[in-house]
């Protein structure tokens, strides 16, 4: 389980050339829990601090205030079995699918004919077999993420992060990216944590849905739990599709309701 | 790899029509002025396979190559090093930025007498001042391409649990790269202009000195001659850093 509490987040921006940088809040008084092997999402407005969040449980950003611990353990660093996976996809240019994929093993110091070995079944798992040669510069945006994905699994993760992971596909793509990550989600007992401007993808994907409000800080507002996604009910009957069922528009119409009241609605770019 | 061969092909061809309308604007002028300073392309020619045959052009081209290659070697690597740890770290920055802003619009030339003064007249002090020159523009280049490498780059390396040392040898190096060569490709041309200065005193060989030496003893077709090798020269190196860059950053689609 990932517990927060009473988290306060800061981040530096550069103030000019010359000037020292300045410190910014980035959200503030956080405290909520996600639930192990679940999917849960946080929605909320630009700006409102969804990225400091991911980064903070990632241990890319240490707390100004408050603490997060996963199963008890304080997070005070890079967890090895904490992936994330960035709106951009975060793939290195100059490195082949293979390449990587393989770089988490790579920097754990794990021999070459291991590290092949753990990678290719990733990579055949993924579809992604035929193209480990190539460079990520010849890969639609849906391919690259599955390379975002095969590289978060390699590393054999307890927690998943996805920062946006899926908004800069278009919407067939991200239709079938979901579904994807319910696939991978099925044959591993990740905590995911999916971050999202999307209200549709947050009810349609998580059993808990954080509404986070205002900026610098922000703040959490709200919290929906939505039984029907559990993992256990989802995979005992795949034949509904919840998105056609009047419950998930009424979720959906909740939470764009919460996200109004806690300082509007965007669709533009990320924080 | 076929696209790349037409392109090489390409490339080459534009070079040749390029240098054979060069030769042919030269021959006209030639012909028009009809003056003993500007000989056609035919004579110059003849000269430099004379001085080839010889053996004279290799001893010149290969002093002026050597010249340049210890300059690269005493400068490329330090510049690179310390102007991507600038780029990445704010208090390496702090020392290194004031030193650039010092360095960097100096017309480093003017040094030459105080570069002799320390280090003597000999082959030293020339490398040095070449050595210089590339030091200074890969340094700015390195700081800023560094400064440049994506945030989200960085972040997603680093959640895998990469340390400084790994960050370095895994994203900004690769990161940097096309931008550490297009800047040494910038730096060789100005490094060129400045050994042929260097080279025209207190040394008896270098293509700096036979240009020079041949217009003292007015045979212009050699002068012509050393001019073209030293043109030659920076071409070939163009085309070794072309090559490495192939060669060391295969990611690219769109070079060619």
């Amino acid at each position: 389980m990932v517990a927060v509490r009473g988290l306060a987040l800061e981040y530096r921006r550069s103030g000019g050339a010359a000037s020292e940088p300045v410190r910014v809040p980035a959200v503030s008084g956080i405290d909520c829990k996600f639930r192990s092997s679940a999917i849960s999402a946080i929605v909320g407005p630009s700006g409102c601090g969804k990225t400091s969040m991911v980064q903070a449980i990632a241990g890319l950003l240490s707390p100004s205030a408050g603490e997060i611990s996963i199963d008890g353990t304080v997070v005070s660093g890079v967890r090895p079995h904490t992936a994330v996976i960035f709106q951009d996809f975060g793939l290195l240019p100059w490195r082949t699918v293979q390449g990587n994929a393989e770089l988490p093993l790579v920097l754990a110091r794990v021999g070459r004919a291991e590290r092949r070995r753990r990678v290719e079944s990733v990579l055949r798992e993924l579809g992604l077999a035929d193209f480990s040669g190539f460079y990520p510069a010849g890969l639609s945006g849906g391919m690259k993420q599955r390379v975002a994905i095969a590289r978060a699994l390699v590393s054999e993760p307890d927690i998943l992060l996805m920062d946006e992971p899926f908004s800069s596909l278009d919407a067939l793509t991200r239709e079938a990216a979901q579904e994807f990550l319910l696939q991978v989600r099925r044959s591993r007992p990740m905590t995911i944590i999916l971050v999202t401007h999307s209200i549709e993808e947050a009810v349609y994907l998580a059993e808990t849905v954080f509404v986070m409000g205002g900026r610098n800080p922000g703040t959490l507002r709200k919290r929906f739990d939505i039984p029907e996604n559990r993992m256990e009910g989802r995979f005992a009957d795949g034949t509904v599709d919840f998105r056609s069922t009047p419950r998930y528009l009424e979720l959906c119409g909740s939470i764009r309701a919460a996200l109004r009241q806690s300082g509007g609605i965007d669709d533009g770019a990320t924080a | 790899m076929r696209r790349q061969f037409q392109a090489d092909r390409g490339r080459i061809h534009g070079i040749i029509i390029a240098t054979g309308a060069i030769a042919a604007l030269w021959a006209v002028v030639a012909v028009v002025l009809g003056r003993p300073f500007l000989p056609g392309p035919g004579a110059a020619i003849a000269a430099l396979v004379r001085l080839a045959r010889t053996g004279t052009l290799l001893v010149h081209a290969g002093a002026s190559l050597g010249r340049i290659l210890w300059a690269l070697v005493i400068s490329f690597l330090p510049a690179a090093v310390l102007g991507l740890a600038a780029g990445r770290s704010r208090r390496i920055d702090a020392f290194v930025s004031p030193l650039v802003y010092i360095l960097h619009p100096l017309p480093k030339v003017a040094f030459l007498p105080i570069i002799m003064l320390l280090f003597g007249i000999g082959e030293i002090s020339k490398i040095i001042l070449v050595g210089f020159i590339i030091f200074s523009q890969i340094l700015v280049a390195a700081r800023d391409s560094a400064r440049r490498v994506p945030r989200q780059l960085i972040d997603s390396v680093r959640s895998l649990g990469a340390t400084h040392f790994d960050l370095a040898i895994w994203v900004v190096v690769p990161a940097t790269l096309p931008d550490l060569l297009t800047s040494l490709r910038v730096s060789l041309g100005t490094a060129i202009a400045v050994l042929f200065l260097a080279e025209t005193f207190a040394t008896q060989t270098g293509l700096g000195f036979l240009i020079v030496d041949a217009w003292s003893r007015i045979d212009y077709p050699e002068m012509y001659a050393a001019i073209m090798a030293l043109s030659g020269l920076g071409l070939g190196l163009f085309v070794l850093v072309d090559g490495v860059e192939r060669l060391v950053c295969p990611w690219r689609p769109e070079r060619i």
